[in-house]
């Protein structure tokens, strides 16, 4: 009974149904909840899709295009002792334009499984519910969780079946299974990497630099932190495509962990405060 | 940008792959490994295109486990390398190509250690020694001139130190850590050099 | 082999094939800005939405009553802006769905799964984008007023307040000064999390207001006349408002 409904949200996870130039995706089928879960994309009647797409969207800043997608950040999540530390800016920039200084850039896929947001805004979100849809259709049937390494195995194959068709996402997948915590760089390209320590996007360089030098597999959990929390700042505070506020998360044995959300600005007269920062 | 060698021994097959992985001007990760275990005498060591490699040698090493799995026989070196450049140029014809360099490194009990070189277009070589990427400028070199037939173990890791030194005295990209993985009668291992 | 029967002979009718003949493909360029400017406010019980009406072509005004708001249930509005076949599109798509929704669940939709819904719709157009800038603005299920604001490939956020289109970059920064109160000493801050606004309707409508006549003065693509959607509890009023005609 119960894999009879499983079946019908189910498709095969790479094969994509867009490939029909202007496919009939709005065909009535009843369920309006099953259309959608039985993924199909529209494409432009030329002959490379992918031109199309790079002549007049503008995912990436680096070039004027007419239609302008949300995008920019700095994201980085790190595996230490006590589990993993996850943290993001918050601003999504259209060109020049700042659309949102209150991006949700660290998305819950599940209570134990959280994906961070850098590239595209759409992209992600986009992918990382599906992957949530997926994961939930995946312990339906074997009634038990599934582990990070095959949470992000299914996004970066996802992403993976519409490699040079113009997506843009860098993500991290992060988690706690059965061999403990997991993290995960999941993006466009269909890279897939285990890691203890990544950050991606514009300002991923600055975080960086703060984050490699004090990071410490043993660092108490307060510590591990204040690190994340830290490295955002600096990063925002040299790249203008970050800023907004720090969300902070932390991944836990029983699953993720909200720790806090802090206005920029804040951080800044706290920071300046501090003999570590001289440079205005 | 990536560094990837091979050469055959008297008894034996090598690679070198080293552990980069790089995006734009940001190392992501160190100590990536850039091969698969095909069968317990057959390595396949990649690099290229990301997202493409590691899908297509798993690809590989997934169907040439099964082989061995349905025939209770393992498919030779010889066989396992042109199995993937045919699946390779298969692919290089259709709508989503993949752009992966490859050695195939391999003991066979009657014929003994080879290495075959494929590229992205499918071509496909045996040979003595081989080189993929930025890295076969130095070192093919390098072999040209220290390579002999029937060197032992000692003697080919001398020749994989001077490319490796070389590497890293001359080349731009910073590549601290490399894996050199031996195929031999007894199966894979990695060594230290 | 017969040579002589393979050359063309005087009875044959010869295809002619001039090299410019070959296929080739046509430009190919779908998109339009019509321009105009939407806003929407999100209240503690109700939820204001509007747009002018000019649909403009460059320096060509086509219209002066091109209406780009729809009413899409009795405490859901969308807005759009961007071109005008895409917007007109979009509406008429989610339209059906909700209809379609009605007769599958017996019930009518609620604004945060048509939110939802639009953003799967136009994430659906990935490779293929609608030009199109939208807001839905209505009433959530506590009955809140609730506004979700999205970019043209179906990236979404509930906001209190939010304005897209042409104007956006000279209204945005006012609301966000008179709405959400922001960086002004002494005066409670609306942060972006906070689901509604701290306003009266009445006040709403005068922010509304001024900030498009404001902007009619300073933007070539929006005026002519302002359509104003008020959502509350018993329904949604619409109003309209002469702006600046030149």
């Amino acid at each position: 009974m119960l894999s009879d409904i499983v079946a019908q949200y189910t498709q095969d996870s790479t094969s994509y149904h867009g490939d029909l130039a202007f496919s009939s995706s709005n065909a009535w089928q009843g369920d309006v909840a099953k259309q959608f879960g039985q993924l199909s994309f529209d494409l432009p009647n030329t002959g490379n899709p992918a031109e199309f797409l790079h002549q007049y969207t503008d995912v990436k800043s680096d070039h004027d295009a007419l239609i302008k997608l949300a995008h920019g950040t700095t994201t980085l999540a790190f595996k230490y002792a006590d589990g993993v530390v996850i943290a993001t800016d918050s601003r999504a920039t259209q060109g020049s334009v700042i659309a949102s200084q209150s991006v949700k850039k660290i998305i819950e896929i599940n209570p134990y499984l959280l994906g961070t947001m850098a590239g595209g805004a759409a992209d992600c979100a986009f992918w990382e519910r599906e992957l949530g849809r997926r994961c939930r259709l995946y312990e339906l049937r074997n009634k038990e969780r599934i582990s990070v390494a095959a949470a992000s195995k299914l996004l970066g194959n996802m992403v993976y079946s519409y490699k040079g068709m113009g997506l843009s996402m860098g993500t991290m997948v992060s988690g706690w299974d059965k061999t403990g915590p997991n993290l995960y760089y999941v993006d466009n390209d269909g890279t897939r990497l285990k890691g203890n320590l990544f950050s991606v996007g514009s300002g991923s360089p600055f975080a960086y630099g703060v984050l490699d030098r004090g990071y410490d597999h043993e660092l108490q959990k307060e510590d591990a932190l204040e690190l994340g929390k830290r490295s955002i700042y600096h990063a925002t505070h040299r790249d203008a495509f970050s800023g907004g506020y720090v969300r902070l998360f932390h991944m836990n044995e029983d699953g993720w962990e909200f720790i806090s959300l802090t206005d920029m600005d804040d951080l800044h007269w706290k920071y300046t405060g501090d003999a570590a920062v001289t440079a205005s | 940008m990536e560094c990837l060698l091979g050469l055959v021994g008297k008894d034996f097959a090598i690679t070198v792959t080293d552990t980069s992985v790089i995006r734009s001007i940001t190392v992501l990760k160190h100590n990536e490994n850039k091969s698969r275990e095909l069968n317990p005498h057959t390595l396949l060591a990649f690099c290229g295109e990301p997202g493409d490699t590691i899908n297509f040698a798993e690809f590989i090493q997934k169907n040439i486990k099964l082989y061995g799995i349905r025939n209770n026989v393992e498919l030779s070196p010889h066989a396992a390398a042109n199995f993937t450049r045919r699946e390779l140029a298969q692919a290089l014809r259709s709508r989503s190509s993949y752009q992966t360099n490859m050695l195939v490194a391999g003991y066979d009990a009657q014929k003994g250690p080879s290495l075959f070189w494929i590229d992205y277009l499918a071509a496909l070589v045996e040979v003595p020694f081989a080189a993929h990427g930025y890295c076969a400028y130095y070192c093919l070199s390098i072999m040209d001139r220290y390579y002999r037939k029937d060197m032992d173990l000692e003697e080919a890791k001398d020749v994989i130190r001077k490319c490796i030194d070389e590497l890293q005295h001359r080349f731009i990209i910073n590549l601290p850590r490399f894996v050199i993985q031996v195929v031999d009668k007894d199966g894979i291992r990695e060594i230290q050099l | 082999m017969d040579f002589a029967a393979l050359a063309p002979s005087a009875n044959s009718v010869m295809p002619s094939v001039h090299p410019t003949s070959q296929a080739k493909e046509a430009a190919f360029s779908p998109y339009e800005d019509h321009g105009g400017t939407n806003l929407a406010i999100a209240g503690a019980d109700f939820c204001v939405i509007a747009s002018d009406t000019r649909q403009s072509n460059g320096y060509h005004i086509n219209t002066r009553f091109a209406p780009k708001t729809f009413k899409l249930t009795d405490k859901t509005v969308l807005t759009t802006a961007g071109c005008q076949p895409d917007c007109n599109m979009v509406a008429t798509r989610v339209r059906q769905h909700i209809e379609w929704y009605k007769y599958t669940h017996n019930r009518s939709i609620s604004t945060a799964a048509i939110a939802q819904m639009l953003s799967i719709m136009l994430y659906q157009k990935r490779f293929f984008p609608y030009y199109d800038f939208n807001i839905l603005g209505g009433l959530d299920e506590e009955g809140r007023g609730a506004v979700y604001s999205y970019d043209s490939i179906g990236s979404m956020e509930r906001v209190p307040c939010q304005c897209c289109g042409s104007a956006s970059a000279l209204i945005q920064p006012f609301l966000d000064n008179q709405v959400r109160n922001k960086n002004q000493k002494g005066k409670e801050e609306v942060t972006a999390f906070d689901p509604v606004a701290k306003l009266s309707l009445e006040t709403t409508l005068k922010i509304v207001k001024d900030a498009f006549t404001s902007a009619t003065e300073r933007d070539i693509y929006t005026g002519d006349s302002l359509q104003i959607f008020i959502v509350t509890r018993d329904g949604v009023e619409e109003q309209r408002y002469p702006l600046k005609r030149d």
